[in-house]
């Protein structure tokens, strides 16, 4: 199976001499195509610096990202662009727009055609859950905001899909039918990237990394992560990886 | 560069600025009600100055002065002083502005308080223009004569001077109040970034964000112009039309200057704090309120920098001395503007591309 995303030794931080604050150091990752990748961290860890260098957005200082296949910031990269779904972690929506209007606008961002913008808009309202497309995001609950903003993601049917904390504030059934869905659409070839701090959530993931402080502690199957650090669960398995981590740290 | 995208940007925002009524009224109407008081309240002679007249029995000077400054709007002539003493220390109390004395040998003296040039210079014309028709109707030829100048008139009004000025900052500083803010929230709330994650390019937020604006600055501008040439009948000699070209220009270069204080502030607070130099910069050094040709040498080349500058200068050559291309001032404006807009453009474009 080729890789989706490949980071290798990845290096990023913000400002320069004193004021410098180094975010990700070192930090590697690999993301198969088609597969369903948990990234389970506590805020602050990285994982927003690290989905912005994947999309292009934030340019690595030392390492190499690939993704879909090329380096990012090459002109053979399809990411940015319409391989790419994103999700941002604020809910990121225009308040002022109506529902319509919002899928209105990244439709068209992303070169979709009417046609195929007023069909989508049909299947996500009702997938969903969605009020009804006349009303003003603004005047939306968070759940349904959330879910808004999960819909302009699953808009344009990416290859890549990265969702950053999707399903803060959604109800389970939705919770449920939102994995069921990520689950059809990887086994239709896309790849989902998501990130959460639900460890039963990530349990799902095909496979799930643990980052803290700029750097993936693990990776793995959750199955094989469990049985190789000899727990049952992969909380306390995480739990372990810790600690372990803590005492890395002072010694 | 990609025009559905572009297309897709400026439809987005206009959908929001259309939906934020109160934002839209501000905008339109405030420009509108400064240009309105600034035709009402500036340029016009003050009126109802007290001025004391002392006349001089030995002279037949006094009454007819008497009779041509009693006809003033601006002066309200006082004729129970007897001596100049009195006169002064009543201007000294404030009871008057001036003290008009005929001496023994017909000398006119004239006692200020000189406070307020706007107001000295008031009495003066009015003392100088009563005399010269003294002079006239006795068949004296005055020593001095203006001829009929080339371009403006000849009582030459300050209004005719400040209002091309007042336009030029008006429109610059509506537009730039306008666009200052435009992604100040977008860059924190992650909307921008979504925006990016599609491979919209910034010159393409940008542009799209123009065009969204432009259809704001086209009311700003029209309502501006028509005020204070149908209002305030200010001249315009030249062709409107290039006055409304000139001040949409304006606009744009206004806006690409607040595009960029957009990309680099971090707060709304801070975006309105970054307008206020270019703001002075605008009304102090740009020839609006005084001649640029009275700014220190190291001062010009700033001065000349900014594109209210050429674009107040340019206004007073079309409206007053009705100027068309063919003349520097006028095509240099244009050209500036364009020149302006375009490098800041560029400019704002790698600060929004560059996030840290």
């Amino acid at each position: 199976m080729p890789m989706a995303i490949r980071v290798e030794g990845l290096v990023r931080g913000y400002g320069r001499g004193k004021k410098r604050i180094e975010v990700l150091q070192d930090y590697s990752m690999r993301v198969e195509r088609g597969e369903i990748y948990g990234l389970l961290g506590p805020s602050g860890c990285g994982k927003t610096t690290m989905l912005k260098v994947i999309l292009g957005r934030l340019r690595p200082e030392a390492g190499s990202v690939a993704v879909l296949g090329a380096e990012v910031g090459t002109t053979e990269c399809t990411v940015p662009g319409s391989a790419v779904g994103y999700s941002p972690q604020e809910i990121a929506l225009y308040e002022d727009l109506t529902i319509a209007e919002t899928l209105l606008f990244h439709g068209r961002l992303q070169q979709m055609l009417p046609q195929q913008i007023a069909e989508r808009q049909e299947w996500l309202i009702e997938f969903l859950d969605l009020p009804p497309a006349g009303r003003q995001v603004g005047k939306l609950s968070g759940g349904q905001k959330r879910r808004t903003s999960l819909a302009v993601a699953l808009l344009h049917q990416p290859e890549l899909l990265l969702l950053d904390e999707p399903t803060v504030g959604v109800d389970p059934e939705l919770r449920y039918r939102i994995w069921q869905h990520l689950r059809e659409i990887a086994d239709a070839g896309t790849t989902v990237i998501i990130t959460t701090h639900y460890i039963d959530e990530a349990s799902q993931a095909d496979c799930v990394g643990l980052m803290r402080d700029g750097v993936l502690l693990a990776e793995g199957r959750p199955q094989e992560l469990m049985v190789q650090y000899g727990h049952t669960s992969l909380e306390e398995t995480f739990l372990h990886l810790c600690r372990r981590s803590n005492v890395k740290e002072v010694e | 560069m990609n025009l559905g995208r572009v297309r897709a940007i400026a439809a987005r925002k206009f959908a929001s600025l259309k939906r934020d009524h109160r934002t839209f009224a501000f905008i339109i109407i405030m420009p509108a009600i400064q240009i309105l008081l600034f035709g009402i309240a500036i340029g016009q002679p003050p009126v109802g100055l007290g001025v004391a007249l002392i006349g001089n029995e030995a002279t037949d000077i006094d009454d007819d002065l008497m009779i041509k400054l009693g006809a003033s709007e601006s002066l309200i002539i006082h004729d129970e002083y007897t001596s100049a003493e009195e006169a002064r220390s009543a201007i000294g109390e404030g009871e008057l502005w001036a003290a008009i004395v005929v001496s023994d040998n017909g000398v006119i003296e004239v006692h200020l308080d000189n406070s307020n040039q706007q107001v000295s210079s008031t009495i003066m014309v009015e003392v100088r223009n009563a005399l010269t028709e003294i002079m006239e109707e006795k068949g004296i030829t005055p020593p001095v004569e203006i001829a009929d100048p080339v371009y403006g008139d000849k009582e030459p009004a300050f209004i005719n001077f400040l209002a091309p000025g007042i336009i030029t900052l008006v429109c610059f500083m509506f537009s730039l109040i306008l666009t200052t803010m435009s992604f100040v929230g977008e860059r924190y709330d992650g909307t921008l970034d979504r925006v990016f994650a599609a491979g919209t390019q910034p010159s393409e937020v940008l542009i799209g964000h123009m065009i969204a604006f432009t259809s704001i600055l086209i009311g700003q501008v029209s309502t501006v112009i028509l005020i204070a040439v149908y209002g305030f009948d200010i001249p315009l000699n030249g062709n409107p039309l290039m006055v409304f070209v000139l001040a949409m220009l304006l606009g744009w270069s206004a806006m690409c200057i607040g595009m960029f204080i957009s990309t680099k502030a971090t707060s709304e607070f801070q975006a309105i704090q970054l307008n206020m130099p270019f703001m002075f910069l605008v009304l102090l050094i740009s020839g609006i309120l005084w001649p640029v040709e009275a700014l220190p040498g190291w001062l010009q080349p700033i001065s000349w920098s900014l594109p209210t500058t050429w674009t107040a200068e340019a206004f007073r050559s079309i409206m007053i001395r009705g100027w068309g291309f063919e003349q520097t001032v006028v095509a240099g404006a244009f050209v500036y503007n364009i020149v302006f807009a375009a490098i800041m453009l560029m400019v704002a474009a790698k600060s929004l591309k560059t996030q840290d």
